[in-house]
């Protein structure tokens, strides 16, 4: 005890360090060095060389060395109206997408969350079911679905509902089917870890205070699940803004997304800087709704998620 | 703490008097359990009425039918003469105060206060008024602004009570309203619940599993077991004259023995037990010679007998093993006899070491004939 020797407080701090420095380090090999790349990237020029841009740096003769930062790619994605529209395009899907799994998710993970113990697992199970097969496959299924000739059309047309196909697939709809179906899940975990948590007691004490259910249900469950449908919608929104998998094979040409855009220029025109400088701007455009997500969190005491 | 004035008028001995509260041959049955089991209760206008009974007896699942949160299997719950047992938990004139207290976490406890008035649609003024009325009661102006996981476990307490109360209620519930507090605490608190009752009018039934509990707050407890009500009667009556060996052993310290009426003379009975004497208790029961009863004795009503005689009327000797100090009393376990104790309070006029009686001693004890209970269930 009286011996708490400079080797032990040494020992301390350098368990310490790596306590809080391993974050660090994670964050900084795996997102900021990234980062740091791809911004290099987008400052330099398309060259025809291995990889395909020029170096930001080199020297010239006198012994100094030039840095030439070119900013040409910015000014052409956010001049040109094609990324725009796309940019656009991409937050729109985005948003229709969110508000459609909230819309849908909601019910469920309240109807799982209130459902009794053993019934609760499998139905818990049966939403985390489809990750076991490829995302890849589960898009290409919709396809099989969504055809003139599919599986969708044909039991229309069965129905007596309609008498010709309807062209869903290479559609924005067949975009936004594709993506509420694959991001369902996403929104519903979050949404259902919050509600069980839920003191139904709570709901008990409002009716005994004379509140209707339903009225009990906007004043006490939808604001206390706030945390949960705000966690939900940035698991949904974020990654469906970059979303490229999905209108690549459902959508069509009239469907532009930001993450199909990404790919073009990437692998097609072999544009890497204009890549690049979109991926920027893409990352921009997300850091701010998770900027406002922080914002809400800590205005709510922000413990709950 | 009930007026002894009052006495005289009690409502449950007026058979005029028409109930608050009536709960007639209610059950409810869970699955395969009966929470509770063919109970009928009648509760009067301004009572403060206990429900008392061991954990799971179904106090609570009483309470909540009341509310309206649980419906009865069968059986039908008036109020006020009106038959509430279809009626859903929110429009029932009726206000519960929650084991858990069930403070609504997002909102402030002015907030909280306000939640039942705004869902009657009082004005804005009035509301403001009603809670300012609400929060002086109950001493928590200051914390209006507070939400409940800044409170502690006493000013949440207030809080809770403050929402119940808000809407003026005829009928105030409460689930084990002080259990989450303190032993200190809990005594200011039940004062502090007392007074509200007297000073408000209000019908207030509480359930709680603490004897003491009920006993210095209720104008009448019901003590339950396994869904069924055994007794229900005045704090005393119930500690005095207890009619069954549930109630006796549940509430406070009792001494029971069994046995078998031997002999009846006048109002008395002669009980032979395990003693090995037969014991003469006052008993208003005409029991038939050979009924198996047990007689139950309170520690403090035995006292220390100076003239033991082998013969003499409810005597018994024997040898202190175990003696409990709790300050004002002590209890001394004394063996009479192989394979029974009984116990003894005796007040501690003098302090503890300077007392007589140590462990290892031979003592002889006494009681009256009418200090004790002659139970046949
Ligand atoms: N929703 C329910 N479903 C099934 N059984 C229940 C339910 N609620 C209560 N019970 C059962 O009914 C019985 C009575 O429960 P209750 O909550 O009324 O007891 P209690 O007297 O309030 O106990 P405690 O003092 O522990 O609060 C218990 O056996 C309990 O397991
Ligand atoms: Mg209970």
């Amino acid at each position: 005890m009286v011996f708490m020797t400079k080797h032990h407080l040494h020992d301390r701090h350098l368990s310490r360090a790596l306590n809080i420095g391993t974050p660090y380090l994670w964050l900084g090999l795996f997102f900021l060095l990234p980062f740091a790349i791809v911004l290099h990237i987008s400052m330099a020029e398309t060259a025809l060389a291995q990889p395909p841009y020029t170096d930001l740096m080199s020297w010239v003769d006198d012994g100094v060395l030039q840095i030439k930062l070119n900013l040409q790619n910015f000014v052409t994605v956010f001049t040109d109206e094609l990324y725009l529209a796309a940019f656009l395009n991409s937050l729109w899907i985005a948003l229709v997408c969110t508000v459609l799994c909230l819309l849908i998710g909601y019910p469920m993970a309240y109807a799982i969350a209130t459902s009794p113990e053993r019934r609760r697992v499998i139905l818990l199970m049966l939403i985390i079911l489809p990750f076991w097969t490829s995302f890849l496959i589960r898009v290409y299924a919709w396809i099989g679905i969504l055809k003139p000739n599919g599986l969708l059309n044909n039991f229309l047309m069965w129905l007596g509902l309609i008498h010709e196909p309807l062209t869903i697939l290479h559609t924005q709809t067949a975009i936004y089917i594709g993506v509420v179906y694959s991001y369902l899940p996403f929104m519903i975990l979050p949404l259902f870890a919050n509600l069980t948590r839920l003191d139904f007691s709570l709901l008990e004490a409002a009716a005994d205070l004379g509140c209707r259910p339903f009225k009990a249900f906007l004043k006490v469950t939808l604001p206390l699940s706030l945390p949960g449908i705000v966690a939900g919608s940035m698991l949904v929104f974020i990654p469906v803004v970059g979303e490229f998998v999905i209108p690549d094979l459902l959508g069509g040409p009239d469907s532009l997304m930001i993450g199909k855009m990404l790919w073009t220029e990437f692998f097609g025109n072999k544009d890497w800087p204009l890549a690049a400088a979109l991926a920027i701007c893409l990352l921009g455009l997300l850091v701010v709704p998770f900027v406002f997500m922080q914002r809400l969190e800590s205005r709510m005491g922000g413990d709950e998620l | 703490m009930t007026n002894p004035e009052r006495r005289t008028l009690e409502p449950w001995q007026d058979p005029k008097a028409a109930p608050y509260v009536r709960i007639d041959h209610v059950t409810k049955k869970f699955d395969d359990v009966y929470a509770v089991d063919d109970v009928s209760l009648d509760i009067f206008q301004g009572e403060f009425f206990s429900l008392l009974g061991s954990s799971g007896c179904g106090k609570s699942t009483l309470l909540r039918m009341l509310a309206g949160l649980e419906r009865p299997t069968t059986g039908r719950i008036y109020i006020d003469g009106a038959d509430v047992t279809d009626l859903p938990a929110y429009s029932r004139p009726v206000n519960m105060m929650f084991q858990s207290y069930a403070l609504f976490p997002h909102m402030t406890v002015e907030q909280n206060v306000e939640f039942g008035l705004k869902q009657d649609r009082m004005p804005r003024k009035e509301r403001a008024e009603r809670v300012g009325e609400m929060l002086g009661l109950l001493q928590i102006g200051e914390l209006r602004k507070r939400k409940p996981d800044q409170l502690s476990g006493g000013q949440r307490q207030r809080a809770a009570l403050a929402r119940t109360l808000a809407k003026h209620p005829k009928l105030l519930l409460l689930d084990e309203p002080l259990g989450a507090l303190d032993k200190r605490l809990r005594e200011s608190a039940q004062f502090e619940l007392v007074n509200l009752q007297e000073r408000l009018g209000i019908t207030f039934v509480t359930v709680t599993h603490d004897q003491e509990e009920a006993m210095t707050m209720s104008t009448r407890i019901a003590v339950m077991n396994a869904g069924q009500i055994l007794q229900v009667d005045t704090p005393t009556t119930i500690y005095e004259y207890p009619e069954y060996r549930f109630v006796a052993d549940f509430i406070g310290l009792v001494n029971l023995f069994d046995g078998r009426v031997a002999e009846i003379q006048d109002d008395r009975v002669l009980v032979e037990t395990q003693l090995g004497r037969r014991l003469h208790m006052r008993c208003s029961h005409p029991h038939a010679i050979g009924t198996p009863v047990t007689v139950a004795i309170r520690p403090e009503k035995l006292q220390i007998c100076q003239t033991y005689r082998e013969d003499g009327v409810n005597q018994v000797k024997g040898v202190v093993e175990d003696i409990a100090y709790l300050g004002d009393v002590s209890i001394y376990r004394v063996r009479v006899s192989p394979e029974l104790l009984v116990e003894m309070t005796l007040t501690n006029i003098q302090p503890r070491t300077e007392q007589a009686l140590t462990w290892g001693q031979e003592v002889a004890m006494e009681w009256s004939p009418t200090s004790g209970v002659v139970l046949t269930e």
